[in-house]
Formats: C-alpha cells, sequence, structure tokens
C-alpha cells in the first residue's frame, strides 16, 4: 500500500516557515502579540501627550459616554376652544331670551320673587354663582398664560435638543481626531527616530570621509616635499614652475626602472592586499590623519605591505573603498 | 466481489463534497468490482425531499437503488434538538432523536441492508453523521467500511458515532488530521485504517497564455478557486491582500467561483464567476501559487489541483488540513496572520527557484498520492486485506444501552467534547497509510 512519503527535493516547508517567522519577530524586534504591540502604543502614547492638557483616560471618556438621546418634545395637544365667560349678577336669574316674552317672563318673575324668598334665599346662590363666574374668568386666563409657558419651554427644549445632537456630533468628531492625532503622533515618532538613526549614520560617514581625505591629502602633502629639499619633478627635468606653487598635482605612480619584476610583485602584492582579502573593506574606525612630518613613512610601510618605496606607488590604505581605490589606480 | 457504496445522495448533477466523492469511489471501483449504489431518493441536503424516483437506475454505468425518505427535514425541530446535544448535557434518546431529526431517515433503506446485507461482500458507507450511515453500520456489521468526511464539527462529540466508528471493519479517511481526530475521540485505532483521500483529473495541457489573452490580466497573478464565502476565509484574504497591495503593487488576486458575499472594489482584485474547467485550469497554471483561505476543509481538491499543474499553494495555517498538507508534500506554505501572508507570499513570489521546486513537490505528491489508479488500488488493496482477516475478531456493533440507560442525561455537550480534541497538523513520522 502507497504511504506518504515525503519527497523533499531540497526543500523543507517547515524550516522555510522557521526562517519566515524568525524574520517577522526580527522585523517586529521581538516577538510580540498584537495585543502586547497594542499595549506599547498605548503606553507611548502618554509620553507624547501632556497629561495637564489630556487626560490620560479620555479615551476611555469617550468610549463611555452615554448618548444623551434626543429630547422628546412636549407634544403639544390640539388647542380646545375656551368656554365662553357667563356674565352672572342678581338679575341673571329672572332674565329670559324669548324678547317680549322674555320681559313679560321677567316681569312676572320679579313679581313672584317674594313668593319665592318664603321658600329660600336665592340671594347667597346669586352671590356663589357670580364669584364663581370671576373665578372661572380669572382661571381661564391663568390657563392662557401656563399655555403660553408651556410653548415657550417646548421652544426652548428643541434648542437645548438640538444642542445636544450637535454636541454629540462634535464628540465623536473629537474622538476621531483624537485618535488620527495620536496615530499621526506615534507614526512620526517612529519617523523621528528612524531619522535620528539615519542622521547619526550619515554624520558618522561624514566624519569618516573627512578623516579619510585629511589623511589622503596628508599622504600627497608628504610625496610633493620629499626630505632634503627634492624637487618636484618637473623642475627637476627643466620645466618652468607651476603658476600656482601652493597647489599640489597627484603624482601618477611611477614605475621603476631598475626591476621589473619587483614592480610588478609591489603592484600585484598592493592590489591583492586591498582587493582580494574579506578583511579589506571598509574600516569603520580608520587610523588618524599623519601629519606632513612623521606620516609617510608610516603610511607607506602600513599601506604598502610588498615593500615599496616611498612616493612611488599611491597610498591604498585598508580603510579606502573599492571604488576610490580603483580611481586612484586608473 | 460485490460491494454497496451507501451515500446519502448520488445523482450526477449533484456537487456536493461527500456525494461527489461517493460518485468517482463509485465509479472507479466498479472498473474492478462488481458496484451497487444505495442511497436516498432526496436531491436537497436540506430538506431531504423526494425528488427521485424509487428503484434502480443507471448513472454513468452504476447501477443505482433509491429508497424514499419518510419525513422532510423541520429546520426549527432540527435547530432545537441541535442546540440541545451540542449545547448542553443531554441523553443518547435526544441524540438519536437529532439524527432521525437531521435526515434523511429512511428506514427502507436500512430494511434493505438488513435483509439483503449478504449479498454484498462489503458495504462503503459515507457520512458518518447521517442517519443511512448509522444504522447502515449497525445492521451490515462486520461488512462495513466507512468513509467519514469528517470535520471538527459539534456532531463529531456525539456518543451515538463512537460506536459506530469502532464498529466497522475499515475506515478511509481523508486526511492524517482526520483520522487523529477521529481516533481521538473514538479510540478506534485497532480499527483498519488508510489515509486515500480522492482523485482528481486534471487537465495536463492548461496554456497560461490563453487565459491572458482572455482575461487581459499580464502582471503576476495570484489565484482563488472556490466559493467567495466568509465561512471559506475570504474575507481575510481580501483584508490581508489589501494590505499586501499597498506595500507590494503589481499583483493581480483572480477570484473564481460563485461569490456569496461582496468582492472589494480593488484594481487588483478580479473576480471572473464561474468558468469551465480548462479556463479554470489555465487560470491555475498562470498564476504564481494558489491561495486556500478557508479555516476548515476536509481535503481540498482545488489544492490537490494546483499541485497537480505545478503551482505552489499558500493556504490558511490554521486550517489543520491544508497545513498539514503544506508541510507532508513541501509544496506549499501557510500563514496564521498577516505579515506571515505578506512574508510567504513575498517569499513565494520573488524566490523563483523556491516557487519552482514547491510546484515539483507538489506534482510529485500528487501524483504519488492523489491519482486515481493509486486511490484504487488503495480501496482494493483494504478489500484484500479484510478479506484476508478472520472476522471473527471484529468486534460488531454493541447494542445500545436499555430504556431507562438511554434516557439518562449523562452525555456531555458535543461541542465541550471536540473542543477538547487535539488540534494542529498530523505530520506522520513513518508514514504508514
Amino acid at each position: 500500500m502507497s504511504e506518504f512519503t515525503i519527497q523533499a527535493d531540497s526543500v523543507d516547508v517547515t524550516q522555510i516557515m522557521g526562517q519566515i517567522r524568525q524574520r517577522i519577530r526580527e522585523k517586529r524586534g521581538a516577538d510580540y502579540t498584537e495585543q502586547q504591540i497594542q499595549e506599547l502604543a498605548s503606553v507611548k502614547l502618554e509620553r507624547f501627550l501632556d497629561p495637564r492638557q489630556v487626560r490620560s483616560n479620555l479615551v476611555e471618556h469617550y468610549r463611555k459616554l452615554e448618548s444623551p438621546g434626543w429630547l422628546d418634545p412636549i407634544e403639544q395637544a390640539a388647542p380646545i376652544p375656551a368656554p365662553e365667560a357667563i356674565a352672572f349678577n342678581e338679575e341673571s336669574i329672572y332674565a329670559s331670551s324669548r324678547g317680549l316674552m322674555g320681559t313679560l317672563l321677567r316681569f312676572v318673575r320679579r313679581l313672584l320673587n317674594p313668593l319665592l324668598r318664603l321658600f329660600f334665599n336665592p340671594d347667597p346662590i346669586i352671590f356663589a354663582m357670580a364669584r364663581q363666574s370671576e373665578i372661572n374668568t380669572w382661571t381661564l386666563h391663568l390657563l392662557q398664560r401656563q399655555t403660553d409657558l408651556v410653548e415657550r419651554v417646548n421652544k426652548q427644549f428643541e434648542q437645548v435638543g438640538k444642542k445636544f445632537a450637535a454636541r454629540e456630533d462634535l464628540d465623536a468628531l473629537n474622538y476621531e481626531v483624537l485618535n488620527n492625532l495620536v496615530v499621526e503622533m506615534t507614526r512620526l515618532a517612529v519617523d523621528m527616530k528612524n531619522h535620528k538613526m539615519r542622521v547619526e549614520s550619515v554624520a558618522g560617514r561624514l566624519d569618516f570621509d573627512e578623516r579619510r581625505a585629511r589623511a589622503l591629502e596628508s599622504v600627497v602633502q608628504t610625496r610633493s616635499t620629499p626630505p632634503g629639499g627634492e624637487t618636484d619633478e618637473s623642475e627637476a627635468n627643466g620645466a618652468p614652475p607651476s603658476p600656482t606653487p601652493t597647489r599640489r598635482r597627484r603624482r601618477r605612480p611611477r614605475r621603476r626602472s631598475g626591476g621589473p619584476s619587483a614592480i610588478s610583485s609591489d603592484g600585484a602584492n598592493t592590489r591583492a592586499d586591498t582587493t582580494s582579502s574579506p578583511d579589506t573593506g571598509p574600516d569603520p574606525q580608520p587610523a588618524p590623519p599623519t601629519d606632513a612630518s612623521s606620516g609617510s613613512a608610516g603610511v607607506d610601510t602600513a599601506q604598502s605591505p610588498g615593500g615599496t618605496e616611498p612616493g612611488t606607488d599611491t597610498p591604498a590604505p585598508e580603510d579606502t573603498p573599492s571604488t576610490a581605490r580603483d580611481h586612484d589606480d586608473q | 466481489m460485490k460491494v454497496a457504496v451507501v451515500v446519502q445522495r448520488y445523482g450526477a448533477e449533484l456537487n456536493g463534497g461527500a456525494e461527489l466523492h461517493a460518485r468517482y469511489v463509485a465509479e472507479h471501483l466498479a472498473r474492478h468490482v462488481d458496484v451497487e449504489v444505495l442511497t436516498s431518493c432526496a436531491t436537497d441536503y436540506i430538506t431531504w425531499k423526494n425528488e427521485l424516483a424509487p428503484g434502480i437506475e443507471m448513472v454513468h454505468g452504476v447501477p443505482v437503488r433509491r429508497f424514499p425518505v419518510s419525513r422532510v427535514r423541520d429546520a426549527d425541530d432540527f435547530g432545537r434538538r441541535s442546540e440541545l446535544v451540542f449545547d448542553e448535557r443531554h441523553s443518547i434518546a435526544s441524540e438519536l432523536a437529532w439524527l432521525r431529526s437531521e435526515g434523511p431517515t429512511s428506514p427502507k433503506l436500512v430494511s434493505y441492508l438488513r435483509r439483503h446485507r449478504t449479498a454484498y461482500d462489503y458495504c462503503i458507507f459515507f457520512s458518518y453523521r447521517y442517519y443511512h450511515a448509522f444504522h447502515g453500520i449497525r445492521v451490515t456489521g462486520s461488512r462495513a467500511l466507512l468513509v467519514p468526511t469528517a470535520e471538527r464539527d459539534p456532531a463529531l462529540g456525539l456518543r451515538i458515532f463512537q460506536d459506530s466508528f469502532r464498529a466497522v471493519r475499515a475506515v478511509m479517511y481523508n486526511s492524517f488530521e482526520e483520522r487523529a481526530l477521529i481516533n481521538a475521540v473514538a479510540g478506534n485505532e485497532q480499527i483498519p485504517g488508510v489515509v486515500v483521500g480522492i482523485g482528481s483529473e486534471v487537465n495536463a495541457q492548461p496554456e497560461p497564455s490563453r487565459f491572458r489573452q482572455t482575461s487581459g490580466i499580464d502582471g503576476p497573478t495570484v489565484v482563488y478557486v472556490g466559493r467567495i464565502d466568509e465561512n471559506k476565509g475570504c474575507r481575510e484574504l481580501f483584508e490581508y491582500f489589501q494590505r499586501y497591495t499597498n506595500v507590494s503593487r503589481g499583483l493581480t488576486l483572480v477570484l473564481i467561483g460563485k461569490a456569496i458575499m461582496p468582492i472589494p472594489d480593488h484594481p487588483q482584485i478580479r473576480h471572473l464567476g464561474f468558468v469551465s474547467d480548462q479556463e479554470k485550469f489555465d487560470a491555475m497554471a498562470a498564476a504564481d501559487a494558489l491561495i486556500m483561505p478557508s479555516y476548515y476543509e476536509s481535503l481540498s481538491m482545488v489544492t490537490l489541483e494546483a499541485w497537480a499543474l505545478g503551482r505552489p499553494v499558500l493556504a490558511n495555517g490554521r486550517c489543520d488540513v491544508l497545513c498539514g498538507q503544506c508541510i507532508r508534500s513541501n509544496a506549499g506554505l501557510y500563514y496564521e496572520s498577516y505579515e506571515e501572508f505578506a512574508e510567504t507570499l513575498h517569499t513565494i513570489r520573488a524566490n523563483q527557484p523556491l516557487r519552482e521546486a514547491l510546484g515539483r513537490n507538489g506534482r510529485t505528491y500528487f501524483n504519488t498520492h492523489y491519482t486515481w489508479p493509486v486511490i484504487e488500488q488503495k480501496y482494493l488493496d483494504m478489500l484484500a486485506q479484510l478479506e484476508q482477516e478472520d472476522t471473527g475478531n471484529h468486534q460488531t456493533t454493541t447494542t445500545l444501552p436499555g430504556w431507562f440507560a438511554r434516557r439518562r442525561r449523562d452525555q456531555p455537550p458535543a461541542r465541550h467534547v471536540v473542543d477538547q480534541l487535539p488540534t494542529g497538523p498530523a505530520v506522520p513520522t513513518t508514514g504508514v497509510a
């Protein structure tokens, strides 16, 4: 029966996944979980925000804010027509609305009034009814004022409700703005850190280049003024002196006429020392620049292990980058 | 030798995973032994409504005997019973009631098996979780083989199925992970089992240039094939891919399949919808890799097809089966987070030798384990092995508890049982299948 034997073909998925996960861990700096990263981000946030200006629990505060909701305006019922106030006085109980017949009836009632008073006294009733009429009128007036007041309160409630709604929108906006601000600040902090590191790197390179330039200048200076008052090659050959004596001219390596094998071997040795060795890359800590009086022998001894004579070969310090060396060799 | 393939649904038009699996197996086994399919009259796996005529018909040269379903599924009743047995302490009677409610309840099929079991040398049951498999295994006893098609779902934790896993003569697993799950839940290590899976027939001459011409996609692509569904992990895929395109442009995600969730409107995401098999294979051959973001797969045929075409796979590492297949085949990488997604995708894209090596491994893996001759031989070997064994040693199905014991609420929630099962890819040390 066939079995699930693995044909690896020099690929091991488990190993590749291990390498990938290792790479991810290195990128992160540590094997943090998403939750840990979030926690770190929140911790960094507190360093950026001024605690006097921003509450540390502001975000939580925003989240816990309960929405005030809309204020329900008091529903205004349809206005009920107020009953007409009735004027009442002592004559009202005898009145009639039947025109001429009413006049006659009022007369008869007045005529019989003494007879009525034999049964009961209508005066308190008349008084009470008159007073009740006044009270009704006064109550009606009060109710009208109350209605006006409710209308005004209702309008004010609507205004307050609108303000609350606007405030709620503003809260959401504030939260979003704050959140964006925090994200941007965190990102800027990371960028700033990166830039800082790049500046440091560039500064280091610049410092290195300056020192290297000074070292090269000192070497050239040393060779252009050989010890014992030797003149420049052009002067020795009877050529006119340079119009700008202070400017030094870079000299090509001069072949020695007496020993071609020695020259070639020297040159080969020098090149081999500076290009083929894996340890000849740019030295992060180059030697300090040597001055013209004392540095020439040292440089030549150090940079030309093949025993090249001073002033005969272009110095190739070990810390010289390969491109620069190639340029010099050309 | 006469073999019965017993499955819940069967038909040339049915494309469900287990049903298609059963049809392929039946049709390929029919070249070697006498095969008859026993199934229901239903075509809809939600309702189990009788839609096909009972009796015998021929499907692609294989006789199919259909039996009616006695009751359609009541979705509310099934939902209530599922909640009971999955999430609460319950009784075996509740599990049996859940099984009847799930369907396809076909007592006539079970009765036929009981009466005619001697007419078949072996009965291969597909999908452990249905009525036909549980009762069919009980009545056929030592003639039963099971293709569980099990996933990590709560039904696996039900007590009644543990007997099924222990009662069959042999189990044909889809993957090592499935075998580990079933062994852990049922303790059936002594039952002969083999990891088989399913074969696939892939067009050997795909033309990537034809895909590029028809689709107008020129640059590098990765492809997803399947239902575009949140349950398949597509939401996570879209999120990860869009994040990835922010840092690495020029890669197009090609989607093939029916979309049942919104697809992001993104210039580097192209949805081709349903396409023919030829177009699908062309697209897969043109892609740098196939992405399988699904969390739950019992056996991904698309993954196998990608490997058959020599394409690496980038799979969701939280799917035990996919992760295990990638490790066993050495033909795919996997991810469990966005960082891993980005790194693995970048690695596959940028490292052509690695991509080609993964593809070669995939093709080898497919040819070794998933071509039809290999699958057929595994089935035939198992049948031959069972024929040689003494069936007297086989433990038949244990009887169900008595009336009172069956109603005792002493079974733990099935979900809890499944949660305690081991997770992770199963990488065999000896490769015994």
